[in-house]
C-alpha cells in the first residue's frame, strides 16, 4: 500500500535497522551474560572430566612423599578418595605450610602421563619379562641401585638384596649436598647434620631460595613470618648473594647482588676480612685470594665486601647457606665458627650413613635400578641396561625398561628425617588410595626375585619398635605426648599411622667438630639453578597451573628441556 | 534518523528487551517439583520442633549432616497420621521401602566446591536464615528449577536474572560468597574453599 508516496514495504534496511535495535536491546538484557557464564560453567562439567564420588568425607594426616622433606599434609577424602590436601600445622618442620606441587599432589594420580603399564623400549611389555631380564642381569653382573630418599624402609629393602650383588647409590637434593663438605672435614656423615636456623640470628644465604622451596618450605617461611616479616629491625637476618633479583632477594633484609657464579670469591672475600680485622673468635685458614681479586670477581667494591662482613659478624650466631655443594661456602661458616655450633650446622644423628653419590659414572654394572624417588631428569653415567621405576612418564630419558610404580599415597612407607633438619624426626605414609592399575614399588619387584627379603610394613613396624625402646624424644600431632608415656609399640604405630611426628632430642652442638686447615681449592661455582631444577617434579598437577605452570621462575619440565 | 527508522530500531529493542527478561528466564530453567509437599511452619507447629538444629544437625566431628535422615523422618511416620497424598507417598513409597527421599537440592555446589556449614555456623556465628531467609518458616517448598546448559539449580544464581538489588541470601555463586567474606571482613584463600 502506498500513503502520500510513501511505501509500508519491509525494506532489507529496515530489517537491519530491526536487529540492530535487536541487538542494542539485547545487551541491556541478562542473555549474552547469563549465556556465557552457563556456558563457562558447562564447559567445566564435561562428562569425561573426573568428578570425586560422592560419600562420607574424612581427614587423615599424613607426611607429603613427592620430596624427602615429608611434609605433613590432612588429606581431605570423599568415599574414600583423596580430593583435597592442606598443611598440618602440627608438623614440627613444615608447620602447616606446601608447596604448590603438595597442594595439588592428589591430582597427579590421574594425570595423563601416569605410568600404568610395563614399557620396554617405549613398547608395552609385562611385569613377568622385566622380571626375567632383571634376574638375568642379576645372574651376569654386579647391580648397582639409586634411591632418592635414602634411610627408608624401602631403602633397607635395597641394601639388603644388593648384599653380594652389586652397590647402593643415592641421588641427593642440592640442599643435602650443600652439607658435604663437612662431613669430609668433620668425619660425620652429611645425611647426619642439619641447619639450626630456628637460633641463627643471621643468615647469608649463597643463592639457596630459602622463601621459595628451600627444603621443607614451611620451615623457613614460617621462622621468617614470626621473626623478620614487616619488622624494621628484624630478630633474623637474612642477607641474599645472588645475581638476580629472585623472590628470596626481593624479600631479604640485604639483597648482595653478584656477578653470576662468584659466589665462592665472595665467600672467601668475607672471610679473608672476619680474619684479618678480627671480627670472629673462632679460627680458620686465610683464603688464598685477595679482597681486592674477590671485588673484582664478584663486580662488588672492597668496601661493601667489607661491609657485609661486618653485618655478618655484628648479630651473631650466623650461619651461611650454599645453594649446592661448595666447599667455600662451607668454609666461611668454619672462620664464622658456625660449624657444630647454635644456630649453624649441627650434628643431628649419633647414628648416620655416608652414602655414594650417583652422580659419580658407574663402572662394570650389569643393570641399574632406579628407584621411582629419583628425579626424572636424573641420568645415570653408564651403559648398563636401566630399570626405571617412576609414577609418571616425564618424557625423554634413560630408561630401557620402565615400571610402573605406586603413586602419591598409593603405598605404604616411611619418613625418615629431612635432609636440612636440626632433629631427627620420623613418620609413616601409610597408603591411603588404591593404585587404579597393576603397579609395584621397587621393594615388591625385588621381593618378587628374593623371597628372603623383608617387607616394608615389617621394616616399619621393627624401627616403631626400636623407637619405643629409646624411650626419648616426643610424639607431636595435635599435642606432645614424651615418648616415655606412650604405652605400648601398638599405641606408638598407631599414633604414626594417624600422622603423628616422632621427634628426638637435639644433640648438643659441640658434638660436630670440623678441622679445616687449608682454604679449599677454588671450584667454579655452578650457575644458580631454579628452583624447580632443585627437585623437579616429572608432572604438574592441575591444581599447580596458576601458582606453579605460568610462573617464569617455576617452568614446568617439558619447558625447561625444549 | 527518520521517524520511521527510530520507531523499527525502538520496536526492535522492545523485542529483544521481552524476549531477555520475560521469555529467556522461562525457557532457560525447567521447574521440577519435590518429590513431597513439605511444610517447614506445620512440623514447628504441630511437633514442637523450635530449631532448625533439631533435624539438620551438625554431627560430633563438625561435618553438616545435611537433609535429615529418613529415621527422622519414620520417627512420626513410620505409619501414616495424615490422610494428604504427600503424606501416603512419604509412608509408601520412601519409609516403608527403607530408602531415602530424593529431595532436590537448591544450594548444591559443584565438587570442587568445599563449603562448611559448621565453620560458618560455630566459628562465623551465622543464623541459618541469614542464607536460607525465612525459609525455615514456610508453609511448602518451592519449585526447584535447574538450569539447562548448566545443570545447576536457580537458587546458584539466585531468582533475579539481573542479579541487582538482590538480598543477602538470595544468590550463592562464588562471588556471593566472595561479597559476603568482604562484608565480614573474614579472608580465605583459593584453597579455602576450592580443592
Amino acid at each position: 500500500m502506498k500513503v502520500e508516496g510513501r511505501s509500508m514495504k519491509l525494506t532489507r534496511r529496515d530489517l537491519l535497522v530491526w536487529s540492530a535495535g535487536a541487538a542494542a536491546g539485547l545487551m541491556v538484557t541478562p542473555v549474552p551474560w547469563k549465556l556465557l557464564d552457563d556456558t563457562s560453567i558447562w564447559s567445566q562439567n564435561w562428562p569425561w572430566i573426573p568428578q570425586p564420588s560422592r560419600g562420607p568425607v574424612e581427614v587423615q594426616q599424613s607426611s607429603c612423599t613427592l620430596c624427602p622433606n615429608g611434609c605433613g599434609i590432612r588429606v581431605r577424602m570423599a568415599a574414600g578418595w583423596p580430593v583435597g590436601i592442606a598443611g598440618l600445622n602440627s608438623h614440627p618442620t613444615s608447620r602447616g605450610a606446601l608447596c604448590p606441587l603438595g597442594f595439588g599432589a592428589h591430582q597427579l594420580n590421574w594425570h595423563p602421563q601416569r605410568l600404568r603399564t610395563v614399557q620396554h623400549y617405549s613398547s608395552t611389555s609385562s611385569w613377568g619379562d622385566a622380571r626375567t631380564a632383571f634376574v638375568k642381569a642379576c645372574s651376569e653382573g654386579p647391580v648397582v641401585i639409586i634411591d632418592g630418599y635414602p634411610g627408608r624402609a624401602s631403602s633397607s629393602v635395597f641394601e639388603t638384596f644388593l648384599q653380594g650383588r652389586g652397590s647402593y647409590r643415592v641421588v641427593q637434593s642440592s640442599e643435602a649436598r650443600a652439607l658435604a663438605p663437612y662431613e669430609a672435614w668433620s668425619g660425620v656423615p652429611a645425611s647426619g647434620l642439619g641447619y639450626d636456623l630456628e637460633n641463627a640470628q643471621t643468615i647469608v644465604s649463597f643463592g639457596a631460595p630459602l622463601l621459595d622451596g628451600w627444603a621443607s618450605p614451611g620451615r623457613f617461611t614460617r621462622l621468617w613470618a614470626e621473626r623478620a616479616a614487616g619488622m624494621s629491625e628484624p630478630q633474623l637476618r637474612l642477607v641474599q648473594v645472588e645475581s638476580s633479583l629472585s623472590r628470596t632477594a626481593a624479600r631479604a633484609w640485604q639483597w648482595v647482588p653478584v656477578q653470576p657464579g662468584t659466589e665462592t670469591a665472595l665467600a672467601a672475600g668475607v672471610a679473608r676480612v672476619l680474619l684479618e680485622e678480627r671480627l670472629v673468635s673462632a679460627r680458620g685458614p686465610m683464603p688464598p685470594l685477595t679482597l681486592t681479586g674477590a671485588a673484582a670477581q664478584t663486580g662488588l667494591t672492597t668496601d661493601s665486601i667489607r661491609d657485609l662482613a661486618r653485618t655478618i659478624a655484628a648479630r651473631t650466631p650466623a650461619v651461611a647457606i650454599a645453594a649446592d655443594d661448595n666447599p667455600a661456602i662451607a668454609a666461611l661458616n668454619i672462620v664464622l665458627g658456625a660449624a657444630g655450633a647454635r644456630g649453624g650446622i649441627v650434628k643431628r644423628s649419633k647414628l648416620s650413613t655416608s652414602y655414594v653419590s650417583a652422580a659419580a659414572p658407574i663402572p662394570a654394572a650389569r643393570a641399574v635400578l632406579i628407584d621411582s624417588t629419583v628425579p626424572w631428569d636424573f641420568v645415570p653415567q653408564t651403559d648398563a641396561e636401566v630399570f626405571r621405576f617412576a609414577a609418571w612418564d616425564g618424557g625423554a630419558g634413560k630408561a630401557d625398561w620402565l615400571l610402573p610404580a605406586p603413586g602419591f599415597l598409593e603405598e605404604l612407607t616411611d619418613v625418615p628425617t629431612a635432609p636440612t633438619s636440626a632433629i631427627e624426626t620420623y613418620a609413616v605414609a601409610p597408603g591411603v588410595v588404591k593404585a587404579s592399575s597393576e603397579v609395584q614399588s621397587p621393594a615388591q619387584f625385588l621381593a618378587s626375585i628374593d623371597s628372603t627379603l623383608t617387607t616394608t610394613e615389617k621394616i616399619v613396624h621393627d624401627r616403631c619398635a626400636q623407637l619405643f625402646r629409646g624411650r626419648t624424644g616426643i610424639l607431636q600431632s595435635q599435642e606432645r605426648t614424651p615418648l616415655a608415656q606412650v604405652a605400648s609399640v601398638q599405641k606408638l604405630e598407631e599414633q604414626l599411622w594417624k600422622g603423628a611426628v616422632w621427634v628426638g632430642e637435639a644433640l648438643r652442638p659441640e658434638s660436630l667438630r670440623c678441622e679445616l686447615k687449608e682454604w679449599p681449592a677454588a671450584t667454579p661455582s655452578s650457575p644458580p639453578g631454579s628452583w624447580s631444577s632443585m627437585w623437579p617434579a616429572p608432572v604438574l598437577p592441575p591444581l599447580a597451573t596458576k601458582l606453579y605452570q605460568e610462573s617464569t621462575l617455576r617452568q614446568p619440565p617439558e619447558r625447561r628441556k625444549a | 534518523m527518520t521517524a520511521r527508522n527510530t520507531f523499527i530500531f525502538a520496536f526492535g529493542v522492545t523485542v529483544a528487551l521481552v524476549l531477555g527478561w520475560i521469555a529467556f528466564p522461562r525457557a532457560l530453567y525447567v521447574r521440577h517439583n519435590q518429590p513431597l509437599e513439605f511444610r517447614h511452619k506445620t512440623h514447628a507447629e504441630k511437633s514442637g520442633v523450635a530449631d532448625c538444629n533439631e533435624c539438620h544437625a551438625l554431627r560430633e566431628d563438625g561435618a553438616y549432616a545435611g537433609i535429615p535422615p529418613m529415621e527422622k523422618c519414620a520417627g512420626c511416620h513410620s505409619e501414616r497420621i495424615g490422610e494428604s497424598k504427600a503424606e501416603a507417598t512419604l509412608v509408601n513409597d520412601y519409609i516403608k521401602p527403607g530408602h531415602g527421599t530424593p529431595w532436590l537440592v537448591y544450594l548444591k555446589q559443584p565438587a570442587n566446591v568445599w563449603f562448611s556449614h559448621a565453620i560458618h555456623v560455630k566459628r562465623g556465628g551465622l543464623a541459618c536464615s541469614e542464607c536460607h531467609s525465612t525459609y525455615g518458616e514456610s508453609d511448602g517448598v518451592k519449585v526447584y528449577e535447574v538450569n539447562r546448559i548448566s545443570g545447576y539449580s536457580r537458587d546458584i544464581w539466585g531468582h533475579s536474572m539481573s542479579r541487582l538489588r538482590r538480598a543477602p541470601h538470595e544468590g550463592m555463586k562464588m562471588s556471593d560468597c566472595e561479597d559476603c567474606h568482604h562484608r565480614h571482613n573474614v579472608e580465605v584463600g583459593c584453597l579455602g574453599c576450592h580443592e
